[in-house]
């Protein structure tokens, strides 16, 4: 009698690899974020608890007031009150004098922070507008402000 | 001479998957290089912006987020590496930027604010930073669509 030995296939099971990887896959696209990350960078000074050399006489002094989020910001330069639109030929006025004038921006506590972000994204727009490059855009705080008032002895 | 009528060719309809582990296996290694945590998951209104720089994020910046009036305008934290956490005073966020900076001088910080949130309250945020030392912050904003 002959007998025959049985073959046995040695093989691992992977029926269900096939569920465990578009399982891995569906969680992965599920929770990535796509987009990257963007915004505008900005820059604190290296030093801020000497008051600031900047002086209100020799920079451009922009003052954002309280306006509408989503339509154009209500804006003062200088004291005067300018259209948006106005801001950079005015700005670019001013820098052809002193191409090193910093431009302060200040913004009234009542105002919201979407029009701070307006103002300073159209300064920061300076060079393809009108094609001069603003070196220097201060933003102060309200206890930088303060202080300078206090230290030149004049109210708000 | 027998001719054997009516014998078909049997064909197995099969489709060949031989490679579908080797592109499963590539997409998962795609989603695991490219698999970026959210630290903060603030759902809000950000600014439109024309001009908007890449934040980079190899060295994994902070995050400050101030949510909007819905949220009371809270304000959240987080390292870079862990999950925002909300803080209650300014004071905590200037200990929570100053330790921050005091581990990396460098490190930078990512604003991410709602539009309408009221600039006094940002102003809170930008002085503790300042008095925190830190160098550079970035505000996180979308794209303005051209009008």
């Amino acid at each position: 009698m002959k007998f025959t030995k049985k073959k046995l296939d040695s093989e691992i099971f992977t029926g269900s690899m096939a569920d465990i990887t578009f399982l891995l896959i569906i969680f992965f696209m599920l929770t990535m974020a796509f987009s990257s990350n963007r915004g505008m960078d900005f820059a604190l000074p290296e030093d801020t608890t000497s008051a600031p050399e900047i002086s209100q006489e020799e920079s451009v002094d922009v003052l954002v007031l309280p306006g509408p989020v989503a339509g154009p910001p209500v804006i003062q330069v200088d004291g005067r009150s300018m259209p948006i639109n106005q801001l950079l030929p005015y700005v670019a006025d001013k820098l052809k004098q002193n191409p090193r004038k910093p431009v302060i921006l200040r913004t009234d506590p009542g105002a919201v922070y979407g029009n701070m972000i307006a103002v300073f994204d159209e300064l920061r727009q300076a060079e393809t507008k009108v094609g001069i490059k603003i070196e220097t855009i201060s933003i102060p705080t309200q206890r930088e402000i303060e202080n300078i008032w206090t230290m030149l002895g004049i109210g708000p | 001479m027998i001719i054997a009528r009516g014998r078909t060719l049997k064909t197995e309809a099969r489709v060949f998957t031989g490679s579908m582990a080797d592109i499963i296996f590539l997409l998962i290694i795609f989603f695991v290089i490219t698999y970026k945590v959210e630290v903060d998951k603030t759902k809000m209104e950000l600014p439109d912006t024309a001009v908007r720089v890449a934040i980079p994020e190899s060295d994994k910046p902070a995050w400050i987020s101030v949510a909007s009036r819905s949220e009371g305008y809270l304000i959240r934290v987080s390292t870079g590496e862990e999950m925002s956490l909300p803080i209650g005073t300014d004071e905590e966020l200037v200990t929570f930027a100053s330790t921050e900076v005091a581990r990396d001088p460098e490190k930078d910080f990512i604003i991410k604010a709602d539009q309408e949130v009221p600039y006094e309250r940002f102003d809170a945020v930008l002085d503790a930073l300042k008095q925190s030392k830190v160098k550079n912050i970035y505000l996180l904003s979308d794209q303005k669509t051209v009008e």
